[in-house]
């Protein structure tokens, strides 16, 4: 480089604030002049090639967190405190902006649809009334399964109140039966036992009777006998 | 969780103990910083020490920060100021500066590079990244500074002479002595290959 206006030429060129006509005067100095010409491209090259540089990735680290922790020890539990303490205003900020924006999510085929605002009319229309026959279909289905279950359980229960009134019945009537094989075996004995006093008595009667003939028989045979005996 | 984005709301959420926050905060410069490092120490292990000493210093001082300044700006001071340290205390230690290593005639090795442009025979990225490695710790630490603010930086002549406490003119000049040492450096290993 025999050049003696290079390096200074060179280092107005990079300067960041190069006025037009200083950057016009290095041109034409570059368009006459090899050697500053050569210099020039050589550190293009340079900057050129040190620019190549492509960012490694940094290994891992622990990112100072566990010094952060040790002197910052009650934070996270403040943090989660701070997490639970606006979750319920945000589900509700949600919500709002869901009823403002006329939010709506429906269901198809081929997925879920998430829509703000309303449609235009004639997609609405038969939007609407699609859903509304859907809404009919559901409503008739759930009303039928309704009426199924009622019926099931009124004749569940009917089978339970017969059940049970015809277990009084018979509880009753057994009582009853039993009540009145009581009163006629009661009667029964009764009776028996009247009428055994009457046989006795009758018996009495007839063996007294019998007795008394006897005697008088006694009495006539002796009676007879005696005139007899005396002649 | 959060939707903090910028660099101040960070800062003054990790300052409140949200170590999310300050997680946040390092992970959106510790690639430049690493990098940073990697190009001034030449070598992984001194910038992960670099890297780790700037965000100690960063933890340190997160409540001197009043916002002045852009906090990228803060943090590449810290980094600059650390990286200087730290080659001080290594040239003290073990009487040698960030470097590479030097063989029998005190030459830097720097990596072969192929001089064909094929796609397939070219540089992979760890490469390119070595061998620039390599060629930038042929400089002094004041000329690789520069190259590294000008270059990777893109700061202008005004601001690098405000950071390094020079008159713009010198920074001026140590830039094109380190591009000219740099070509040199080029050249020699173009001829060894």
């Amino acid at each position: 480089m025999s050049c003696p206006r290079t390096q200074h030429l060179l280092i107005e060129y990079f300067s960041d604030d190069l006025s037009k006509v200083t950057q016009t005067e290095i041109e034409k100095h570059l368009l006459t002049c090899d050697d500053c010409t050569a210099e020039l491209e050589s550190i293009q090259n340079t900057q050129s090639r040190l620019r190549q540089w492509q960012d490694d990735r940094v290994p891992h680290w622990d990112r100072g967190k566990t010094l952060f922790r040790q002197e910052h020890p009650g934070n996270e539990q403040q943090r989660r405190n701070w997490f639970w303490q606006w979750l319920p205003s945000a589900a509700s900020f949600a919500m709002l902006c869901m009823l403002i924006f006329n939010t709506s999510i429906s269901r198809s085929e081929s997925g879920f649809t998430v829509s703000f605002g309303t449609a235009d009319d004639a997609f609405d229309k038969n939007h609407l009334e699609l859903r509304l026959a859907q809404f009919g279909e559901l409503q008739q289905l759930e009303q039928n399964q309704m009426l199924q279950d009622f019926l099931a359980r009124m004749d569940e229960r009917q089978d339970g109140n017969n059940l049970r009134l015809m277990q009084a019945v018979f509880d009753q009537t057994k009582q009853t039966t039993a009540e009145s094989f009581d009163q006629m075996y009661s009667y029964f004995e009764q009776r028996r036992q009247l009428d055994l006093e009457n046989v006795q008595v009758s018996y009495q009667q007839l063996v007294d009777s019998d007795f008394e003939t006897l005697m008088s028989m006694q009495q006539l045979a002796n009676y007879v006998r005696y005139p007899g005996d005396a002649r | 969780m959060s939707f903090i984005d910028d660099d101040e709301a960070l800062i003054a959420t990790a300052l409140n103990g949200s170590s999310y926050a300050w997680e946040k905060l390092v992970k959106r410069y510790e690639g430049r910083i690493y990098n940073y490092g990697l190009r001034l120490t030449g070598n992984a292990t001194d910038a992960m020490d670099l890297m780790q000493e700037v965000f100690l210093g960063v933890y340190r001082n997160l409540h001197r920060f009043r916002g002045d300044a852009k906090f990228s700006s803060w943090i590449f001071r810290i980094a600059h100021n650390k990286a200087i340290d730290m080659n001080r205390r290594r040239a003290l230690i073990q009487g040698r500066t960030f470097s590479i290593e030097d063989d029998e005639n005190g030459e830097y090795l720097v990596p072969e590079q192929t001089t064909d442009n094929e796609p397939d025979t070219q540089l992979s990225k760890g490469q390119q990244n070595e061998e620039i490695q390599c060629m930038l710790q042929k400089l002094p630490m004041e000329q690789r500074l520069i190259v590294e603010l000008k270059i990777y930086q893109s700061q202008t002549f005004e601001e690098i002479s405000k950071m390094q406490e020079i008159s713009e003119n010198t920074a001026k000049t140590r830039f094109y002595a380190a591009l000219k040492k740099l070509k040199v450096v080029m050249e020699e290993s173009h001829v060894l290959s």
